[in-house]
């Protein structure tokens, strides 16, 4: 059996939810578009609804701020150019991190380009913002904050009430976009206990699929929309909604929040453990301890990245690795790099990214694979 | 309206034509080499006359050439066939001078829709004597035409924008454009040869040289899974589907190479690493080359390119191969005309895609650049070669490459 170890990059959609996809994508009336006036639109749009009805209860917000995107990156996309796009008497100044996601980074980019000021604030050896930096930064003029809640590189978890607490002191106004991608059904999150303004997921990164991404926007926050067309979902994003993919979302997300609680806890022993046991064969933990379990960045001495992602993938273990290797041009994660990891231990850098159904079995097998890949690989 | 004439291609051959008594089996082999090479266009009649070949859908085809797209992907495919000076899409239809000037004035349209041409030129050839008109009195006829219906345009005979060619056979012929080929002699004429295959921009050009002058090719890839990736393997297949564009099917045979590097890692020193390395992979070639019926190995190489390339590393790893010679086509080529040639041929773009390898781990930081006799002996001392060199015979997987058909490109 194959052990996969690659949650951050995708999941593995839930058997619930390929059975429900296929029984939606079959039935006989089930196949409606939402907007439709006749009866198959009706049911289609009702479907939508308690669609939304039930994500909105276990995110604990109103049904009426959350918007079904294609992915997590239009939803970070909207929420960033958006949001200034729509304010501009906000201000013109946007803080941030240079450990962002790209979805964040290119948009952030375009808006430098258009002649947006961007602070990026400069992270630690634990992943977190400088926060006395951001205090300074945050002034009349700052727009917006838009950070990521859960790092996918190392699992690093933003330090989020202090965040919103030096907002409110320094300038209620502006607003806060929280990227949720990597935390959402891993850490309890409630949306309208946050203190966010707006928040993306991604359906397929919590065993929903892909194609589906939320955006959360709370009431009295205006966005200008990246993509017009039939007005669908409030003028605020427009083209025909898939029920059964926001179905499936509610679904993956429900079982995902059932027991968020235990499965944090028993990821962290779990993480714990191998961890130990990676450093015991003389790799470096690279991800900061009190990241989220489900997230394991280790770096391999006499290994590559890549050469250690291929000799797991041969004992059909699969992993991640940011840094692409090449005789040419070695290029390291730039988020290792903003945390000041040294090149060489970048190099050899291996995410291991956990889901709920990862078991102590398989992480020990993936040790084991380790120390006979040491004695045959090793040069 | 149907046309009043059929679009067919007209070839001309280059080296061919000076070839003497053998010079049958050329053609025979060039015309053969068309036919396979536009087989999934369907069925051509393809007709030699001197230097020339003609190209004609058969009635079972009659229309294919006649959208201007997919003549221009056939016309394409025939200058990649090796033998080939230019070739052209030409227009064949039957009557008397007035037949003529209408289509030459109607290919003018044609060319003046797509360019913004000022100056042109008639020339014409008279192979049927009884035509009543002799070519320079055709010429000037049909450049009176094709001035009246575009009085903006200039003739200039001695460099002008386009060129309208006009033929009178035994039927009439108009065109104008000639796309290059890309010369050579045709493949199959001067038996085959096993190519080096990495997954650079060098080895592609090699093949491709070799091919252009008759050679057909098979290739043998080293590949150190899990060294270097699945990926990899697949820029190499891809290489050599392009390669094969020109050279016809490619037999490549990937030999699974890292435990033999993983023995040469651990049992030969480091500075001498990559000549052992090499050593084994041309005795590997060569005894598969024999296997197969190959004549020569060819390599990449160009003097001095890198460490491995100097003239005393190149002496040291070519005195391995006893049985046949090692061509190196770009052995006096800059780096900068190999990608040229790369770029020309369509390999550029997947040579330089980056799953390149972690081989690298292998690489010495300072190899030898100037390894000698003695050198070579002692880092070979403590390797059983003729077991690595069966080993690496053995794990040979094959895979029959041909070029992508026009429904999956």
């Amino acid at each position: 059996m194959s052990i996969y170890l690659d949650n951050s990059a995708t999941t593995k959609p839930l058997p619930e939810v390929a059975r429900l996809v296929y029984e939606t994508l079959s039935g006989e009336e089930s196949y409606g578009n939402p907007g439709s006036l006749h009866r198959l639109g009706v049911l289609a749009e009702k479907d939508l609804d308690e669609s939304a009805a039930k994500i909105a209860r276990l995110l604990s917000c109103k049904k009426e701020e959350l918007y079904f995107t294609s992915c997590g990156s239009e939803s970070v996309n909207t929420s960033i150019m958006g949001y200034v796009h729509q304010n501009p008497r906000a201000g013109k100044k946007i803080i941030s991190t240079k450990t962002e996601h790209k979805a964040s980074l290119e948009s952030l980019e375009k808006l430098s380009k258009e002649g947006y000021e961007i602070v990026y604030l400069s992270v630690g050896s634990d992943g977190r913002p400088d926060l006395d930096a951001l205090t300074a930064a945050i002034d009349e003029n700052t727009a917006l904050l838009t950070f990521t809640h859960v790092n996918n590189e190392t699992g690093s978890i933003l330090p989020l009430e202090k965040i919103i607490e030096i907002r409110n002191k320094k300038n209620r106004n502006t607003k806060i976009h929280l990227d949720c991608v990597q935390s959402l059904g891993k850490l309890p999150i409630s949306l309208s206990r946050m203190g966010v303004d707006m928040a993306s997921f991604s359906g397929h990164k919590i065993h929903a699929l892909k194609g589906f991404g939320l955006l959360y926007i709370k009431t009295g926050v205006r966005v200008a929309p990246l993509i017009l067309g039939g007005g669908q979902q409030r003028g605020m994003r427009s083209g025909t909604q898939s029920p059964y993919l926001a179905s499936a979302f509610a679904l993956a997300l429900e079982e995902a929040t059932k027991n968020i609680d235990e499965n944090l806890v028993k990821m962290t022993e779990l993480r714990d453990s191998f961890s130990k046991e990676l450093a015991d064969l003389g790799a470096t933990i690279l991800s900061p301890y009190d990241a989220l379990p489900y997230v394991l960045n280790v770096s391999f001495p006499s290994f590559q990245s890549e050469t250690m992602l291929h000799c797991l993938e041969e004992k059909e273990i699969y992993v991640s690795t940011i840094s692409a290797c090449s005789s040419k041009t070695k290029k390291i994660s730039y988020v290792l790099s903003e945390m000041g990891v040294k090149r060489e231990l970048a190099n050899n850098a291996v995410r291991f990214s956990f889901s709920r159904f990862n078991t102590k079995e398989e992480l020990e097998q993936t040790v084991t694979s380790i120390k006979e890949i040491y004695e045959k690989y090793k040069v | 309206m149907s046309n009043t004439y059929r679009t067919i291609i007209l070839a001309r051959m280059g080296e061919i034509a000076l070839k003497g008594l053998n010079r049958g089996k050329f053609e025979r082999q060039l015309i053969d080499n068309l036919r396979w090479r536009l087989k999934e266009y369907g069925a051509f009649s393809i007709v030699q006359s001197q230097s020339r070949i003609w190209i004609e859908p058969k009635d079972s085809n009659p229309d294919i050439l006649e959208d201007k797209e997919t003549a221009d992907l056939v016309l394409h495919a025939v200058t990649q066939v090796f033998g080939l000076v230019s070739a052209s899409l030409v227009w064949k239809f039957d009557g008397d001078m007035e037949s003529i000037k209408e289509h030459a004035v109607k290919l003018t349209d044609e060319i003046l829709s797509e360019h913004d041409y000022k100056t042109f030129k008639v020339e014409s050839k008279r192979g049927d004597k009884r035509f009543p008109l002799a070519s320079p009195e055709i010429c000037c006829d049909v450049g009176e035409a094709i001035l009246i219906a575009h009085p903006e345009l200039v003739v200039d005979v001695h460099d002008p924008d386009f060129i309208i060619y006009v033929e009178v056979r035994e039927n009439r012929f108009v065109y104008s454009e000639k796309l290059e080929g890309h010369r050579g002699l045709p493949v199959g004429t001067a038996g085959k040869g096993m190519l080096l295959l990495s997954g650079g921009i060098d080895s592609p050009v090699a093949g491709y040289m070799m091919a252009s002058r008759g050679m057909q090719l098979e290739a043998i890839y080293f590949h150190s899974y899990p060294y270097t990736s699945e990926r990899a393997l697949e820029k190499v297949k891809d290489l050599a589907r392009i390669v094969s564009q020109y050279s016809g099917t490619i037999l490549l045979h990937v030999c699974n190479f890292t435990d033999i590097q993983l023995d040469l890692y651990k049992n030969s020193p480091q500075d001498m690493l990559t000549i052992t390395m090499r050593r084994i992979m041309f005795e590997i070639a060569e005894e598969l080359a024999n296997k197969q019926g190959c004549k020569c190995l060819i390599t990449g190489e160009s003097l001095g390119q890198v460490a491995s390339q100097t003239i005393e590393a190149i002496q040291i790893t070519n005195e391995v191969v006893k049985t046949m010679p090692v061509f190196r086509p770009l052995i006096g080529l800059d780096k900068e005309e190999t990608c040229n040639i790369s770029r020309r041929i369509g390999a550029f773009e997947t040579s330089i895609l980056p799953y390149e390898d972690c081989c690298t781990v292998f690489v010495a930081k300072h190899p030898k650049t100037h390894p000698q006799r003695k050198h070579i002996v002692e880092a070979e001392e403590k390797l059983d070669i003729p077991a690595l060199v069966k080993k690496g015979i053995e794990g040979i997987e094959t895979y029959k490459i041909e070029r992508v058909s026009r429904v999956n490109e």
